[in-house]
């Protein structure tokens, strides 16, 4: 018989991780969330039914997914639309201090406590804070009300997407060598030119990309709306983990969580599937 | 290179500009709070100052537990991921081991779980089992969430790795785990490196899947943090973001002078 | 400094007396760990400076742990668990109370172990399927509808104005399992129902999300106490504790005598969790009886507003405004079914999710 090959026994840690981490409770959680919940008592009912899932089909229900899920768009939009900008400078910029700065900027977001960050976001954008009237003014909400919850919300997941698409990008323009922006510049395009007509095509597929994790970032996360959503910007997410602390409902938790896991792999690799469809030059293959 | 031409400049000046205020200014905001001498969050900005809400951060054993707390679970986390990712990578860097592509989609995709059903899951995995321990199911919910960016981290690094080097390692009598550790490992240590740190940055600051892993006498800064917070929310958040700032900063002047801060962005950037 | 002095002393003089004399509770070796829950904002900034004293004077390491926003929340929590929890001694009140009694998860307290306990009048005790008693009384609190006096122009005389344009986006009011859902129950009775008959209540609700008028929703007294401290919401419905606190800082009158409704009452206090380590049991009901002891009964509910159960203690001046005669007390205070209300908190948080949260977040 043939040796295995040694990346197989490599394989064998991970998988049994895998396998151990994620693959057992997935499938422990999905029985839970086919159990029937006894008000008030500590384990789940006999039998199996689907009564968890059918109360999700209810159209409030549904709305706090759409919402969660717009809210993601918004953000992964603005997101790109910042980050790209700033990591172009942060890789073309001729002063090195503009680079560095920049960077140390970028990677130090990424290492700072997101909790207090989200709280500094409360003091400087909600309803007494000092940009509040920004916020006001963007958004066409005032500050006090309830949904101008949704602005806090937006601000606090964009410091959380910001850092991470633009410093995906950094990778993707310092992938891309200057001297096809100067062979185009040659040939008598502008700056601008150039960077609209080389640079974006060739980034396009590292764009989509930060789109795509950015908008699962979003339609994940769970602090950003628990600490600035007042309430009443409630994510799925913030659904589940209700249903675990506040009523101790863990089938319906559970059948959120079943739900949640497929509609995030359906996001991530549907949307991929679809952008790829629709700009086969431009998509990268994963 | 040309310069960029004016208008485009102007936009690409205001943009990035608009951006880092946008980034920086809450941390300006909640350094300047830390030091409002009212003893609730009013309207800004503060009239007097004072350093109660220092006191109060030091005064609060729960933040320095959380801290160590922290610190452990992210250094075994941490290191075991980072072995994980590694030895992952290196048998991905295989051409020989067949289904790839799948295998890499599957060992990825733990980043596209919700960290909240990844903390649910595992609390209820873990009673199912037996494994009532907080630090250890804290331990295995931070180790799934980072071994996808480790094991990226690993793999950007042994892309210039051919396969080549290590037959030739082979052909003069290395057995292959051999040639593997001797010539594949040092040339992946750039990306173990940068997999270990992005795995502890991770772990430290997660805040989903610990919430449900932790319990009463073991928690996490951020759950300490969140805990406090939750049921007494004052400004001694404001002290613990400045707290913070300022250990970040320090934390980017080592890692620059180590490091090297242009390299490990560029190495960040692959975690995506 | 003289105050503390003495207290220690007499912390002191206590765990000497402890040592020699004896019930059967003072006889255990010291030194426990205990975990105790306890609420945020003024309960916790009183309850920290009395366990340090406690730590201290008798040796036992008393760690707190905060309820994340209702009591409720907590039985959630230990359901899956029980009886692996890690907590000895949690703060609660009653519609919490009648749920772990109900769950059976409370160890009995008496005055043999707990001499404090003979100086808290009977009627304040809740008594598990046996009779025992299985509760730690220290205060009698109330939840009322209250709002900012120097925010709003007319005074209220009845919550049906709470309905007028003028209090668009100014109302702050609890989730569901905050108060288990007293908000409700106070409307309900506006509309001539109460907590079974809860329908009216929620129709009632919805007017009000409706009409924009709640800008707030909140789910523990530290967010109550910011929200009201900033200026944008006036009225609220809540806990003489988060009242307390508003009270302290602005001009603010409690509607605790309504014609045409009813304000609140309950006890808060501690409750004894059932465990396997009688050290520990032993070590919690020493220190909730220090709780229960005139001094410490009356420093703790001094911040809160509330009234302290010891008949020795002496009550704040704030608590005239939930002090009734025998006559008020028919007219304006309303007791509901707490275990009842216990028992619906999941129902009623659904129903909050799919009908309310998206009234109030059109605002």
């Amino acid at each position: 018989m043939k040796r295995l090959p040694i990346a197989v026994w490599l394989i064998v840690p991970g998988a049994a991780a895998l396998v151990f981490l994620m693959g057992g409770p997935v499938a422990v959680l999905t029985i839970d969330s086919l159990r029937p919940y006894i008000p008030g008592s500590i384990r789940a009912g006999e039998g199996y039914t689907f009564a968890n899932y059918l109360e999700l089909a209810k159209p409030a229900y549904f709305n706090y997914a759409y919402e969660t899920f717009r809210i993601g768009l918004i953000v992964s939009t603005f997101s790109v639309a910042m980050g790209a900008p700033l990591a172009y400078v942060a890789v073309r910029s001729k002063r090195a201090v503009v680079r560095k700065g920049l960077l140390t900027l970028l990677v130090g977001l990424l290492v700072m406590s997101l909790i207090a960050r989200l709280y500094a976001i409360e003091m400087t954008w909600g309803s007494h804070g000092p940009l509040a009237f920004i916020g006001a003014f963007v958004s066409g909400l005032a500050p006090r009300s309830p949904r101008y919850a949704e602005v806090l919300v937006s601000i606090g997941l964009m410091h959380f997407t910001i850092p991470i698409v633009a410093l995906m990008l950094v990778g993707a323009f310092r992938a891309l060598s200057p001297r096809l922006e100067e062979a185009a510049a040659s040939l008598g395009a502008t700056r601008s030119e150039a960077i609209l007509t080389v640079v974006l095509p060739l980034a396009a597929p590292a764009m989509v990309s930060a789109y795509l994790v950015s908008l699962a970032m979003c339609i994940s996360n769970f602090v950003a709306p628990l600490l600035l959503g007042r309430g009443v910007v409630v994510f799925t997410t913030n659904l589940m983990y209700t249903r675990f602390t506040d009523i101790g409902n863990y089938q319906a938790g559970a059948a959120i969580g079943v739900f949640m896991l497929i509609a995030s792999f359906a996001v991530v690799y549907g949307l991929a599937t679809i952008a790829k469809k629709l700009l086969p030059s431009v998509v990268p293959t994963r | 290179m040309k310069p960029l031409d004016l208008p485009l400049r102007i936009v690409a000046l205001a943009v990035v500009a608009t951006t880092v205020a946008f980034l920086l200014a809450p941390l300006l905001v909640a350094c300047l709070l830390s030091f409002d001498n009212r003893s609730f969050l009013g309207p800004f900005p503060p009239k007097d100052f004072s350093l109660r809400w220092y006191r109060s951060f030091l005064d609060n054993p729960a933040y320095l537990d959380g801290f160590w707390m922290s610190v452990h679970v992210a250094v075994i986390a941490g290191a075991i991921s980072t072995a994980i990712g590694t030895a992952t990578a290196l048998a991905l860097a295989d051409p020989r081991l067949p289904g790839r592509d799948a295998i890499e989609a599957v060992f990825l995709s733990p980043k596209f779980v919700p960290t909240v059903v990844i903390g649910f899951s595992l609390l209820v995995f873990t009673a199912f089992i037996g494994i009532y321990d907080p630090f250890v199911r804290l331990v295995m919910g931070h180790t799934i969430i980072t071994i996808p960016f480790t094991i990226r981290a690993v793999s950007a690094s042994l892309v210039a790795l051919k396969r080549s080097h290590i037959e030739a390692a082979m052909s003069l009598g290395a057995s292959e785990p051999r040639a593997l550790w001797d010539v594949a490992v040092p040339a992946a240590r750039s990306g173990i490196v940068a997999g270990g740190a992005i795995a502890f940055v991770l772990s430290f600051d997660e805040v989903a899947v610990s919430l449900f892993l932790s319990d009463a006498f073991t928690q996490t800064l951020p759950i300490a943090l969140v805990a406090e917070m939750r049921a007494n929310l004052n400004l001694t958040i404001a002290a613990v973001s400045t707290v913070f700032l300022a250990a970040t900063l320090a934390l980017l002047f080592v890692l620059d002078r180590t490091l090297g801060i242009e390299r490990l962005a560029g190495d960040v950037g692959a975690r995506g | 400094m003289t105050l503390s002095m003495n207290r220690r002393s007499l912390l002191a003089a206590m765990s000497a007396a402890a040592a020699t004399s004896a019930g059967p509770v003072f006889g255990q070796a010291r030194g426990e760990q205990l975990l105790v829950v306890m609420w945020g904002a003024q309960w916790i900034e009183v309850c920290r400076p009395i366990g340090e004293e406690w730590m201290r004077a008798t040796g036992d390491r008393i760690q707190w742990e905060l309820h994340a926003g209702g009591a409720m929340g907590i039985v959630g929590r230990m359901r899956p668990l029980f009886p692996r929890i890690q907590q000895n001694l949690v703060a609660a009140w009653d519609p919490v109370f009648d749920a772990m009694i109900e769950a059976d998860w409370l160890e009995p307290v008496s005055e043999t172990e707990m001499p404090a306990l003979k100086e808290i009048p009977e009627i304040f005790f809740k008594k598990d399927k046996q009779g025992r008693k299985v509760t730690v009384p220290l205060s009698t609190a109330g939840a009322f509808w209250g709002y900012r006096t120097d925010l709003v122009d007319k005074p209220i005389e009845s919550i049906e104005q709470l309905l007028e344009p003028r209090f668009k986006g100014k109302l702050c009011v609890p989730v569901p399992v905050n108060l288990s859902g007293l908000l409700m129950v106070s409307l309900a009775i506006q509309r001539g129902g109460n907590e079974r008959n809860i329908e009216p209540g929620w129709q009632f609700l919805k007017e009000l999300a409706q009409r924009g008028n709640i800008g707030r929703v909140v789910a523990n007294n530290s967010e109550m106490i910011n929200a009201m401290s900033q200026g944008d919401l006036s009225v609220a419905f809540w806990n003489t504790g988060g009242w307390q606190a508003v009270r302290e800082r602005f001009p603010s009158r409690l509607l605790t005598r309504l014609n045409d409704n009813k304000g609140f009452l309950f006890n808060e206090g501690y409750v004894v969790m059932k465990g396997d380590n009688p050290a520990k049991i032993a070590a919690a009901k020493r220190f909730a009886n220090h709780f229960a002891t005139a001094e410490i009964n009356t420093r703790y509910n001094m911040p809160l507003g509330s009234g302290p159960t010891n008949i020795n203690a002496k009550p704040a001046d704030a608590i005239k405004d939930i002090f009734y005669n025998a006559d008020e007390l028919a007219k304006y205070a309303y007791i509901p079914d707490y275990s009842y209300m216990a028992s619906q908190v999941d129902a009623w948080t659904r129903r909050w999710e799919t009908e309310i949260t998206p009234l109030v977040r059109q605002g």
